[in-house]
């Protein structure tokens, strides 16, 4: 039986997925160093208990050791998440047009750091890693509707408080 | 609109006609702009390499690999083990006699599951099974207890030195080192001594001293002395006096000069030390003095 214990197979098992574990921690807690522990931790366990856990299992595992090693320890804490990149500062825009945008992503930022855990955490998936629904479905052990409904209140609460509505 | 629209709209998932009244709506321009910018976002840096590195050398370096060949087993195995224990426990449990013991200077009262009453004397101890009391009426003595059993099957008290049965009644059985008698007061009592039986209708008593069986007189009253807080004896050996009143006053009994097989007949209190030391002395013609929790009986005419 072929398992998670080989070398190559768990070192393409990292390849593939820490830096999406790296990225779900953090949009879930904002906080890059404990992203990055996690990501260690989760892979130590899956090492450790390599001969128990299957290669087509090994990705949830990981998103739950990942998830409950921080659950509790940093659930207090504020989020402070920055995503927003500053816009080039060399193109053809006009400056009216920078400043508006440059504002627009402030309150994207800010908006994101007000939504809860669960609806940032599947909005970021989406838009950043590119998951599809049934992928971050997957991530979160829940069902592909449960998704969908995040992602719908995210949208609405981001363009609301966008607009200060 | 379809449940979770927004969602379904961001995944292109919605009808010609349900993205075209969604675009007829306030919020599309603003949706639009979020789709837009939203996709523009980045994560911090992430060095997959690096972290791979760091994870190899520091932490997987040192950390053992469980292999666990068959976990489930091991817990069968622990699981069994505390099956076995636990249900061992309850029937050890279960079948262990009840027991009650009194002190020195002690007494107390006990009521069996048919509702017959035990009065423990001084340093005894009875058990019975309470499971099996109903087919079995069988009580185990060592000391002192005044019986009164309910009517029912036979009823059997088992001591060191004989058995004694009874159908509903009312009886005293003393159990004591080199001692051993048994009085009735109301019904008829059935005394097994070195495989002699002896019947004993009320008012009478048997009485074993040193393994011979002795005559006595008619016993006094209707229960037995040490009910009311005195202790009685007629033509007991004064060795046995003062082992009663060891038990009754939880103190240590010394004699010099004293016979202490002279036979004693008389009474004294289980409450007051003094009226029971000058009960004892005076009639025996000794004399006594305490010295803390010791008596020392002696002759009159030794100092």
């Amino acid at each position: 039986m072929k398992n998670v214990c080989e070398e190559q197979l768990f070192s393409s098992i990292f390849k593939t997925n820490s830096k999406t574990v790296f990225n779900y921690i953090y949009y879930k807690f904002g906080n890059e160093e404990k992203a990055h522990d996690a990501v260690q931790e989760a892979f130590v366990k899956l090492w450790e208990n390599c001969a128990k856990v299957l290669p087509e299992k090994a990705k949830s595992y990981l998103y739950t050791v990942a998830n409950n090693t921080y659950l509790n320890v940093i659930k207090a804490e504020k989020v402070r998440l920055k995503y927003a990149q500053p816009t080039l500062e060399h193109s053809n825009e006009s400056p009216e047009f920078l400043l508006e945008e440059k504002e627009y992503k402030e309150k994207l930022d800010k908006a994101l750091n007000n939504l809860p855990e669960n609806q940032r955490t599947t909005f970021l998936l989406n838009r950043i890693d590119g998951k599809k629904y049934a992928e971050i479905a997957e991530i979160e052990g829940v069902g592909l509707k449960a998704i969908e409904k995040r992602m719908h209140l995210a949208l609405k609460s981001l363009r609301e408080e966008i607009d200060g509505i | 609109m379809q449940e979770n629209y927004l969602a379904k709209w961001l995944n292109g998932e919605l009808s010609e006609d349900e993205l075209a009244e969604f675009k007829q709506s306030d919020a599309y321009a603003s949706f639009i702009k979020l789709k837009e910018v939203s996709g523009t976002l980045v994560a911090p840096e992430f060095d997959v390499d690096k972290s791979l590195m760091e994870l190899q050398n520091e932490r997987i370096g040192n950390a053992p690999k469980v292999i666990t060949l068959n976990p489930f087993k091991k817990f069968l195995r622990v699981a069994a083990v505390i099956v076995v224990l636990l249900t061992g426990s309850y029937f050890f449990v279960n079948s262990m006699d009840q027991t009650v013991t009194t002190q020195l200077a002690e007494r107390s009262e006990l009521l069996l599951p048919d509702s017959s009453k035990i009065i423990l004397n001084a340093d005894s101890k009875v058990s019975y099974s309470e499971k099996k009391w109903n087919e079995k009426r069988n009580v185990k003595l060592k000391g002192e207890a005044f019986f009164k059993v309910a009517k029912g099957k036979k009823f059997t008290v088992s001591t060191d030195h004989g058995t004694v049965s009874v159908l509903g009644t009312q009886f005293n059985v003393e159990n004591r080192e080199g001692f051993f008698e048994v009085t009735c007061y109301e019904g008829l009592v059935s005394v097994s001594h070195k495989n002699l039986d002896t019947k004993l209708p009320a008012g009478t008593s048997f009485l074993v001293l040193e393994g011979e069986v002795m005559e006595v007189s008619k016993p006094k009253g209707i229960q037995p002395s040490w009910i009311n807080n005195e202790s009685n004896f007629a033509s007991i050996p004064l060795s046995y006096v003062f082992k009663e009143l060891e038990r009754q006053y939880d103190i240590k009994v010394n004699s010099k000069d004293v016979d202490t097989s002279l036979l004693f007949t008389g009474t004294f209190s289980n409450t007051d030390l003094n009226m029971a030391l000058k009960s004892i002395s005076t009639p025996s013609r000794i004399t006594y003095k305490i010295e803390g929790n010791n008596v020392l009986f002696y002759a009159k005419n030794t100092p």
